[in-house]
């Protein structure tokens, strides 16, 4: 059975990571701005707004460790 | 019959579409254990790229039957609380085996597998308040239950695992915490609310 060379496998690892983690932070950034204007009392919106917050947290845990795993930081 | 009602204003009766249980979407949720034997015999035999693409898989095919479910129109209750099972099922057998082989630290594995136990009796308490089969939707747990995919998959790459592992095991607690509140102490809705996720939000989970 044929693996990836050790490279390829860390590049492979470091995209789906890594671009992963900074498009779902953005994303979740950009929702939680569109969030703004809503009504602060309704509880959807606030499960909403927590959850976007927890998002944000959980795409910089990864953009940190991508960065980490490639010697960056 | 419906367009009479309309014309002449009488009320139409509005009866719930009834939405089997076999339907392409739980199938898919289904396949999603085909991946657990496939992940042990990796790990048994120490081939990491192969249990990380096993994980991939099952991670992939998560978000697929949500997309199935809404192509042939079949979401249910049943569906959401399947999809929620599985992916305890899944990602706790994963976690498990990962923890067993020496691929992740054994403390923060327990903690996890601790607050999501603590987590799916939460459900539980929530339905009986309730008093009828529904998931509780909660924005931040459908984050927590990618990010523990991910986590398996760290594991089996060897990628940062320590850090990782540590760092989730925080942001775990802060979310079961806040779904605590709101199962335990919050009013439950009168009726199953709508659930209308963002468009294209990455983690929305089948819903």
């Amino acid at each position: 059975m044929t693996e990836l060379p050790v490279g390829a496998f860390k590049l492979l690892l470091s995209l789906i990571t890594g671009v992963v983690a900074a498009v779902w932070a953005i994303h979740d950034l950009v929702l939680i701005a569109r969030l703004r204007g809503a009504e602060r009392r309704d509880p959807l919106v606030r499960d909403q707004r927590f959850g976007y917050a927890m998002g944000i947290v959980i795409g910089v845990i990864g953009i940190v460790g991508t960065l980490r795993f490639n010697g960056v930081l | 019959m419906a367009a009479t009602a309309m014309m002449t204003g009488a009320p139409t009766a509005h009866r719930p579409r009834t939405v089997s249980r076999m339907n392409p979407a739980n199938a898919v949720t289904a396949s999603r254990f085909l991946t657990l034997p496939l992940l042990w015999w990796a790990i048994v035999h120490g081939h990491h790229q192969y249990a990380t693409l096993f994980i991939l898989v099952c991670g992939l095919l998560d978000k697929l039957d949500g997309l199935v479910a809404r192509i042939f129109d079949c979401r249910s209750a049943f569906g959401e609380l399947f999809d929620a099972i599985t992916d305890g099922i899944c990602y706790g057998v994963g976690l498990i085996l990962v923890a067993a082989y020496g691929w992740a630290p054994v403390v923060p594995v327990v903690f996890v597998l601790g607050l999501g136990a603590l987590n799916t009796g939460l459900r539980f308490v929530y339905i009986r308040r309730a008093g009828r089969a529904i998931n509780y939707k909660s924005y931040a747990m459908e984050r927590i239950v990618a990010y523990t995919g991910y986590l398996i998959g760290f594991a089996t790459a060897g990628m940062q695992v320590a850090y990782f592992y540590w760092a989730f095991v925080p942001t775990m607690l802060v979310v079961v915490l806040h779904d605590a509140k709101r199962m335990l102490i919050d009013p439950v809705p009168a009726t199953v609310p709508a659930t209308v996720p963002a468009a294209g939000d990455p983690a929305r989970a089948y819903s």
